[in-house]
């Protein structure tokens, strides 16, 4: 009887460690891009305790879309490059290119009260560089910053408004 | 402990089905659940993203083969191993009085609080009455 408890016991573990060694191989092949990224050194310094910045939140497109279409309730701020800005952008979003030596921010956001709502977005996908924008902006004062989870592409993909620079 | 089997097969189903559903939404949107871990403010940066990556997975396969009745007893073990370490989470950020969403079933994610300790706690006698059910008769 306590032979055939321990041969259950041990064939549990076996099987617990299998499980875990399946989903240690599967959760690498399906993340693999971003284990690649975080092997390269992002995401470092990417992940913030929320306590430290009490007025940035995600937000999805939906509510992103509320804010676009009621008049004023929202500024849209767009961390990619200069270049992506002017190719398509949220109708009205000022630019702020994100780069990692960037403290300050320009005077014209500054000049907004710091209640005001911003919504920051990057690319899209994974990208982090709205996300550390927006840490920047909470560094300078501003309590009400929503970070768009799909960013540009999802706002693009979702058919929303689109406007860009003509040369 | 329970030990009607069709009621031990409804908890195997409901907490299974529990924990798929908990491991899809943090593997579609890892780097959001490496947020949440990071906010409970016991690891670090890094081990924020590797929970982030595998813990979805071993959520998923546990709740697969304990819905499936293939390794159940190591499908309840590691959910019950997994409820055990959650359980003391939530006390261990209680007692630090942290303001943390719990970070558990993506949009349905709600604060730490006495609450999420009882569905814990629930789960994981749920979790124990599967691991500790008696053998069939031959």
């Amino acid at each position: 009887m306590r032979k055939g408890g321990n041969d259950e016991i041990r064939t549990i573990v076996r099987q617990v460690l299998a499980i875990g060694i399946l989903s240690v191989l599967v959760g690498a092949v399906f993340h693999f891009p971003l284990i690649k990224r975080f092997a390269r050194g992002e995401f470092r310094e990417a992940f913030f305790i929320r306590e430290d910045y009490p007025g940035v939140r995600m937000i999805g497109l939906v509510e992103a879309e509320d804010l676009f279409f009621a008049p004023g309730a929202a500024v849209f701020i767009d961390a990619r490059s200069a270049p992506e800005f002017r190719e398509g952008r949220v109708p009205g979003a000022w630019n702020v290119p994100y780069e990692p030596s960037l403290t300050r921010i320009p005077a014209e956001i500054l000049a907004l009260p710091f209640e005001h709502a911003l919504i920051v977005y990057c690319e899209g996908g994974d990208c982090q560089s709205s996300l550390e924008l927006a840490k920047v902006l909470h560094d300078n004062g501003f309590r009400d910053i929503r970070v768009l989870t799909g960013g540009w592409e999802a706002w693009r993909q979702a058919g929303l408004p689109e406007e860009r620079t003509h040369d | 402990m329970i030990k009607n089997r069709t009621v031990l097969v409804l908890f195997r189903l409901a907490l299974g089905g529990l924990f798929i559903y908990a491991g899809i939404v943090k593997v579609i949107d890892p780097l959001g659940f490496a947020q949440e871990v990071r906010s409970y403010r016991v690891v670090g940066q890094s081990l924020s993203f590797l929970v982030a990556v595998f813990l979805p997975w071993l959520e998923i396969f546990a709740g697969l083969f304990l819905v499936s009745g293939l390794m159940k007893r190591a499908g309840a073990a590691v959910i019950s191993g997994l409820l055990v370490f959650f359980i003391i989470l939530i006390i261990v950020t209680m007692l630090r009085g942290l303001d943390v969403d719990c970070g558990c079933f993506g949009t349905l994610s709600r604060k730490v609080g006495p609450g999420l300790l009882l569905e814990d706690a629930l789960m994981l006698y749920m979790g124990l009455c599967v691991l500790f059910e008696p053998r069939k008769k031959p």
